[in-house]
């Protein structure tokens, strides 16, 4: 027994070098993944572009899909159902007017319950099925930093809601955000803040801007603060006196963290959570009678509809600060609201919905769009791939989605947008006023 | 459970007494089996490897959990945690000691190992419920861990960015490379927690989950058994942890969750608790059920066009859940038990009641 054993093993050892030898190999082979060193990108426009076709192409009777995937079953279900209903009606809107110069758009989703295990298994999935994919959408931070590599190695273009700096920028090159990374995100925040101390801090404060950062004890949650955000802040002046983290839950307790905040003097409370971690923030400040202490600031996630579901008042939510890198849906004259309300309309989608994440998609499938569309006028359809697409949104950089409800610049070697406006909850549902109009935020992106 | 064998069959031979596959046309399918998983990147697709892949980490880790749970009757619900010991312990090795994947991966499961044995002192005090709490701290503190200490070697929350396995200069890149590495540990595995359970260890494993004080009285030292089980199960798990991180390409406190730990215990429990081939079956129904709910979500979603996204394109709760119910009810002894009895009616047969 023991020696049909050993030769067992040694048989199954060296079929497995030989196979593995012969075993085909993801195209191109990846760069080494040491961090922090970077994967070398191209930032500019291709250099061997070729000639541009002449007028625009008939692809009647041509597929081009976009995938994605995000936690429908998890602990971000709540925001990424309206992302996928964004994405899936400005698909289904396209393929009525016509489609992709008559391609039909298809979306395929999947589900990955907000395990980065999962999202692995669906990138497989969606690579294995298309031989040339060309664009993925991805809504969580944890996964757009396990699948930027991937991405990069494949040069599939991520369009991505999930804004975590590490993903964009370490071993990374093909992910590109809906809006600025949450390092930028804090970072304009809190130069606002600083620029009008006078203006907003609680009475009583102090002139300095001591900042708590209280926030969800995961990548997304911790986002913000990077060693860069932590320079900039430093450099701004503003002392990070605690750092605090509190359950991914909407019922989580944040007393003690706030109460900690209190105790080490702080009068800025900065929470890179969603919607239901900022309430219920302001829940336990509102409880705990310590509102009026604190300017309460989140990324911008934080500020949506949806926070009102969460809050135990709605007044709770006034005074609440956060970036703002996309219009909103009161700003009624902007055409590509129009055309976002004129799809959550035809679709029936249920009020709760009319929220950031479907706003933020139609913009997100739009950009996808206007890509590929320049990539099929600079490329041809025939050579369309990712890399054209990846091109074609750098050469289109700056440039506007939705009629300018996004302003994305994917020039110079950045895959994040830097411009945002700052806004405040002035009062009830959609009152989110601004503070400070279109500005560039600080440019905190990791060394690659 | 011993095999049921028509009368009149007996072993001649010790050897033959112990050994496990029996029939030269048994050896025949096994080499098959391990052949056609060899085999498998050639001939199938891309996400059926990736789909094989994780069930073959997710079995190695479940085996673990089985010498624990199935075979000593001690309940854990750390073994993803442990999976995140051995996940950090082998990335940084070879992301930063430069060590070769092949070398980090033993070192890794040892590793995670000793973190298990950690978890396990309270073993002797506590059992049932009381175990499960203990053991839950894992869950907690592992993360904890790994989020604030070391900031700047494990990178916070953040976590670390993950280098591909090579070997010789062949880079284990993709799904169908990475799947000789999973298949190739999982036999190693295998062999080792099929003979764990037929020695002496097994035996006093065994004693305690049947009877802890009859075992203590016949001279079993149950704090030194217990231990050895809480290691070999975190073993396993770092080895799985190892295997996981490195498929991933990434890792952080985040990777394996309570959640992962929940779905090891229910793999266990629909395979069928203490039984080497109760892993396998298990493992694998729950991930193919994952699958099958991801697969089938946009099928619904275009049946029922004005439900709501979450309703019915994230099933996989809802199947993992209804399963294990269905399981707990109508077979509490998993699907490993209904094998036997199938061996054993086909043996008898035309007699088999």
């Amino acid at each position: 027994m023991r020696k049909y054993m050993s030769y067992l093993l040694s048989v199954t050892v060296l079929i497995s070098l030989v196979l593995a030898a012969c075993a085909p190999q993801a195209t191109p082979t990846p760069e080494p993944t040491k961090v922090p060193t970077a994967t070398p990108v191209p930032t500019e426009a291709p250099t061997a572009t070729p000639e541009p076709t002449k007028g625009p192409p008939d692809l009647t009777g041509e597929t081009i899909t976009i995938y994605h995937f995000g936690d429908l079953s998890g602990p971000y279900a709540a925001i990424t159902a309206p992302l996928i209903h964004g994405a899936e009606d400005a698909v289904k809107a396209i393929n009525e007017a016509g489609g992709l110069y008559g391609a039909t758009l298809d979306i395929k989703f999947a589900d990955t319950a907000g395990s980065i295990d999962e999202a692995v298994a669906a990138y497989d999935r969606f690579t294995g099925e298309d031989d040339n994919p060309l664009v993925m959408i991805t809504y969580g931070s944890g996964e757009v930093e396990a699948l930027a590599q991937r991405f990069a190695t494949d040069k599939i273009v991520n369009i991505s809601a999930g804004l975590s700096a590490r993903g964009f920028y370490i071993d990374s090159g093909y992910t590109f955000g809906l809006g600025p990374i949450y390092p930028d995100q804090i970072g304009a925040v809190m130069a606002f803040l600083k620029e009008d101390w006078a203006t907003y801090k609680p009475a009583g404060a102090e002139d300095d801007i001591k900042l708590a950062h209280l926030s969800w004890p995961t990548a997304f949650g911790q986002g913000s603060l990077t060693e860069e955000s932590r320079a900039y802040l430093a450099d701004l002046g503003i002392e990070v006196v605690a750092e605090e983290t509190y359950d991914l839950s909407p019922t989580a307790d944040t007393t003690t963290a706030i109460l900690n905040a209190q105790a080490a003097g702080a009068n800025v409370i900065w929470t890179n959570t969603l919607a239901f971690g900022v309430s219920v923030v302001l829940n336990d400040l509102h409880a705990l009678g310590l509102r009026d202490q604190f300017v309460v600031a989140s990324d911008n996630w934080g500020m949506d509809l949806a926070t009102y579901a969460f809050l135990a008042e709605p007044a709770f939510g006034v005074g609440l600060i956060s970036p703002f890198p996309y219009l909103w849906w009161t700003d009624t004259d902007n055409p590509g609201v129009q055309y976002a309300q004129q799809l959550f309309v035809a679709n029936e989608r249920p009020a709760a919905e009319h929220n950031v994440g479907y706003l933020l998609l139609i913009a997100g499938v739009d950009m996808a769009m206007k890509a590929m569309e320049h990539a099929i006028g600079t490329v041809g359809y025939e050579n369309l791939t990712g890399e054209a697409v990846h091109d074609a949104l750098v050469a289109m950089s700056p440039f506007e989605a939705l009629d300018g409800v996004v302003r994305a610049d994917y020039s110079a070697g950045s895959r994040s947008p830097h411009m945002t406006q700052i806004r405040m909850i002035q009062g009830g549902p959609d009152a989110f006023v601004v503070l400070q109009d279109w500005t560039e935020t600080p440019d905190l992106r990791p060394s690659e | 459970m011993s095999a049921l064998r028509p009368a009149g069959e007996f072993d001649t031979s010790y050897a033959r007494d112990m050994a496990t596959i029996r029939r030269p046309w048994q050896w025949g399918l096994l080499l098959a089996s391990i052949a056609a998983l060899y085999m498998l990147p050639s001939l199938a697709s891309q996400s059926l490897v990736s789909l094989v892949n994780r069930i073959g980490i997710s079995i190695i880790a479940v085996q673990g959990l089985n010498l624990l749970t199935g075979y000593t009757g001690q309940i854990s619900l750390g073994q993803a945690a442990f999976m995140t010991a051995g996940g950090y312990i082998s990335a940084l090795l070879v992301n930063n000691a430069g060590w070769s994947f092949f070398a980090a991966l033993p070192v890794a499961a040892l590793g995670a190992g000793i973190v298990g044995l950690v978890f396990g002192l309270p073993s002797l005090r506590v059992k049932g419920f009381y175990l499960v709490m203990a053991t839950l701290a894992a869950q907690f503190i592992i993360p904890w861990f790994t989020r604030n200490a070391f900031p700047e070697v494990l990178n916070r929350a953040q976590g670390l960015n993950v280098q591909v396995p090579v070997l010789f200069g062949v880079e284990f890149s993709s799904p169908q490379r990475y799947l000789y590495i999973t298949v190739t540990v999982l036999i190693l595995s295998t062999i080792a927690a099929h003979n764990v359970s037929r020695s002496r260890l097994g035996r006093a494993l065994v004693a305690i989950r049947d009877n802890d004080l009859a075992a203590e009285v016949l001279g079993v030292n149950l704090f030194k058994y217990k231990l050895q089980a809480f290691f070999l199960a975190a073993v396993y798990a770092g080895a799985a942890g190892a295997l996981a991180a490195h498929n991933i390409r990434h890792l952080n406190s985040e990777t394996f969750n309570l959640t992962d730990s929940v779905f090891y215990m229910g793999m266990l429990v629909v395979g069928g608790l203490g039984s080497s081939l109760g892993p396998f079956f298990g493992a694998s129904i729950v991930q193919l059920l994952i699958e099958g709910a991801t697969l089938f979500g946009p099928f619904f979603t275009r049946l029922f066009p004005s439900t709501a996204a979450g309703a019915v394109q994230a099933l996989r709760p809802l199947f993992f859940g209804i399963t294990l119910m269905f399981f707990l009810i109508f077979e509490p002894r998993g699907l490993a038990h209904r094998w036997y009895l199938f061996k054993a009616a086909w043996r008898l047969r035309p007699f088999s009641h």
